[in-house]
């Protein structure tokens, strides 16, 4: 189902200019955010619109106002619906089972403002994009740096209307053990889903970031432009993982990019167990003398979604280092691309491109275009891929030893997916078996 | 137990198995030689549910019922098991979780602290380290290993007719003796067991009362006897055999 409802009788212009206009007078936002959000819509209809499949994101949008929930001070608060997308995602055992470091992003505010006190003690601050913009000078000097809102329509348009996310700040030498779990539950007010995150990691700090993501079933949120811009210091270590389940209506283009200072690491795993209808996106991470980059996505693709990856880790100074892997189980009529690319530009750089895919129904397609470039003469690239279907004996065996078909192909997609989840937390783990399990049985 | 009549299979025009007969009551002992090509695998992934073998022609009776629309795992839980030449590697697949996927199959009833007692006593009585519980189905096994971790789930499963396709092949001489020990087990608690080799090497090992000896040749069982059988292709060969029966 795709609901798409259009605005006929507004240029472009007038209807950004109106969203610009609302979100800035909701947020009570600076001058400066607002002159950002003009230079968007500026840019808007000049910059190409390479999407292969959203021309206008306008075209996504309905001029209805949607009432925000209120008074949702806590999970109990939320309407049954979703909870029940938050239950699809682990969140509510999550919760139940009080593990620490869980906080949910309800629109523009924070659920659970204890929470947020306590990280801050630790030297971990997190704040809603707009407050952050007015409070922290370490977030204004951050703010939309690292891309050119002239890239592209979605581009532009993310930068004239975003509304809601987060800046996340982690002092120097802070290193916390704790996952931080941040959720983000988009249901309301904004016009576009478009939160704006900036991640900022201080030198030697360590930390664990969840990443959840969902939105509940609003006909007029069928587009999602997010964008996190992210800051690794010297020395620092920011493992992020990203856990999508969109309904199968919803077309999501998250945006990223990434400097890795010297000897930093960053590690981005997505678990995109429902893509939504398509999935485009096309992160860039930079990075300096012996950093290093691994970025590991995996991918449930099912009905008629369609989920381009692309991606680019720009190996910059001397010894650093960029992994990109995908893992895609591919159903229905669904279709995966991957383009992982590394471009190595310092000396002693190593890069490595894989992708495995198993493809379970003909109608299902897969294709992989690694690319690898150098320009220098000692840099180690190499690629590797394989797309295949399940394997007739691998099957037969099982079921020779009692699993029905369905079960062994469940038992066998899992082994598939395993090796690149064994690292979550086990809370996790078991959500996205189940999720799985219920994928192969045609059920979600 | 197992009435097999007039089965015959092709393949790409081929014809596999032709015109073969073959019965084996409770509690027999049954062992299938024959040289490559004579249709032996062929005979047991047909028994065992193969999907490319369901369409046969002639009769599979098991337990009294014609068996050509069971699938594999409806086989299974009527007791029939079959033990693979070469059983697969599946990776990510964790022997522990599959066994215990198995063990429920059989038996429903079991905690997982039974299921975890069976699976660890066994993996100990066949010799392998518990490591292996935490190793995917097959991987990194030799095939001497793959043959042996097949027995222990026949030991598992406890099937009333077991079909071991050449299990004695690439097992080391300390292996053989822990196999034909097992497989004696097995058959000693009741169940069929059909043998399929090319080598009295196993047989030889087995301690048993009674065995009947079939040779296969082009798709159908051609002569049958006692071990004295098996001890003639043992020292004349296949085609000698054959030839002395009229077989060819």
């Amino acid at each position: 189902m795709v609901v798409i409802n259009t605005i006929s009788t507004e240029s472009p212009r007038d209807s950004i200019t109106r969203q610009i206009e609302k979100i800035s007078a909701e947020n009570d936002e600076p001058d400066w955010v607002t002159d950002l959000r003009y230079k968007g819509l500026k840019e808007f209809n000049s910059a190409p619109g390479s999407d292969p499949i959203i021309s206008d994101p306008l075209e996504f949008l309905s001029d209805q106002d949607e009432t925000p929930a209120d008074g949702i001070e806590s999970l109990e608060d939320l309407p049954e619906k979703t909870r029940n997308l938050l239950d699809e995602l682990g969140i509510n055992e999550m919760e139940q089972r009080a593990i620490a470091g869980l906080t949910i992003q309800d629109g523009t505010g924070m659920i659970d403002s204890s929470f947020r006190e306590k990280w801050e003690k630790k030297g971990v601050v997190m704040a809603p994009m707009n407050e952050a913009l007015k409070r922290y000078p370490q977030a204004r000097e951050r703010f939309m740096k690292l891309y050119d809102p002239g890239a592209s329509k979605l581009a532009a348009y993310h930068t004239a209307v975003w509304n809601g996310g987060v800046f996340l700040w982690v002092k120097e030498g802070v290193k916390e053990e704790i996952p931080l779990h941040l959720f983000f539950l988009i249901q309301e007010e904004a016009l576009a889903q478009a939160p704006h995150i900036v991640i900022l990691a201080e030198p030697d700090s360590q930390i664990k970031l969840i990443e959840g993501c969902t939105s509940p079933i609003l006909s007029k949120h069928s587009l999602h432009l997010d964008m996190t811009e992210a800051y690794i210091g010297e020395g620092a270590k920011v493992d992020l993982t990203v856990l999508q389940n969109w309904p199968e209506y919803v077309h999501t283009r998250p945006t990223q990019r990434v400097k890795v200072a010297k000897d930093a690491q960053f590690s981005i795993t997505s678990v995109g167990l429902g893509p939504g209808k398509s999935n485009i996106t096309d992160p860039q991470y930079w990075v300096e003398e012996g950093g290093r980059v691994d970025v590991e996505s995996i991918i449930l693709a099912k009905e008629d979604s369609h989920v381009d990856l692309g991606g680019t880790i720009h190996l910059e100074g001397p010894g650093s280092t960029g992994i990109n892997d995908s893992r895609a189980v591919i159903m229905d009529d669904s279709e995966v691309i991957t383009r992982g690319k590394v471009k190595a530009k310092g000396s002693r750089t190593k890069g490595h491109i894989s992708c495995d895919a198993l493809v379970l129904d003909d109608g299902a397609s897969m294709e992989t275009y690694p690319g690898l470039s150098s320009r220098v003469e000692d840099a180690e690239l190499s690629h590797e891929a394989s797309i295949g279907e399940i394997k007739k004996e691998e099957l037969f065996y099982l079921m020779s030893r009692g699993l029905t078909e369905e079960e062994a192909t469940q038992l066998i997609v899992q082994g598939f997916v395993e090796p690149a989840i064994e690292d979550l937390p086990e809370e996790y783990l078991s959500e996205i078996r189940k999720i799985l399990d219920l994928a192969v049985k045609g059920e979600a | 137990m197992l009435n097999i009549k007039n089965l015959g299979i092709k393949k790409d025009g081929t014809n596999i198995l032709k015109n073969l007969d073959f019965r084996a009551g409770k509690s027999e002992f049954h062992v299938i030689m024959g040289p490559n090509g004579s249709g032996k695998s062929t005979l047991a992934r047909t028994l065992a549910g193969h999907p490319e073998y369901v369409n046969y022609e002639g009769s599979i009776e098991y337990k009294n019922r014609e068996i050509s629309n069971l699938t594999p795992d409806e086989r299974l839980k009527n007791g029939l098991m079959m033990g693979f030449q070469h059983p697969p590697r599946i990776k990510g697949v964790g022997i522990k979780g599959f066994l215990s996927k198995v063990l429920d199959k059989v038996d429903g009833d079991k905690t997982e602290d039974e299921k975890e007692e069976i699976m660890t006593s066994l993996t100990r009585e066949f010799g392998f380290s518990e490591a292996l519980l935490d190793r995917s189905i097959n991987d990194g096994l030799s095939g001497g290993e793959r043959k042996r971790l097949e027995l222990l789930q026949a030991r598992l499963v406890e099937p009333d007719l077991l079909i071991l396709d050449e299990p004695d092949s690439g097992v080391d001489v300390d292996s053989l003796e822990l196999m034909s020990n097992q497989i004696t087990q097995i058959h000693n608690r009741g169940a069929t067991v059909i043998l399929i080799t090319h080598y009295g090497n196993l047989l030889k090992r087995l301690d048993l009362e009674e065995v009947r000896v079939h040779l296969a040749r082009a798709g159908k069982i051609v002569t049958s006897g006692d071990k004295d059988l098996a001890r003639a292709v043992e020292k004349k060969g296949f085609n000698q055999i054959f030839e002395e029966c009229g077989c060819n």
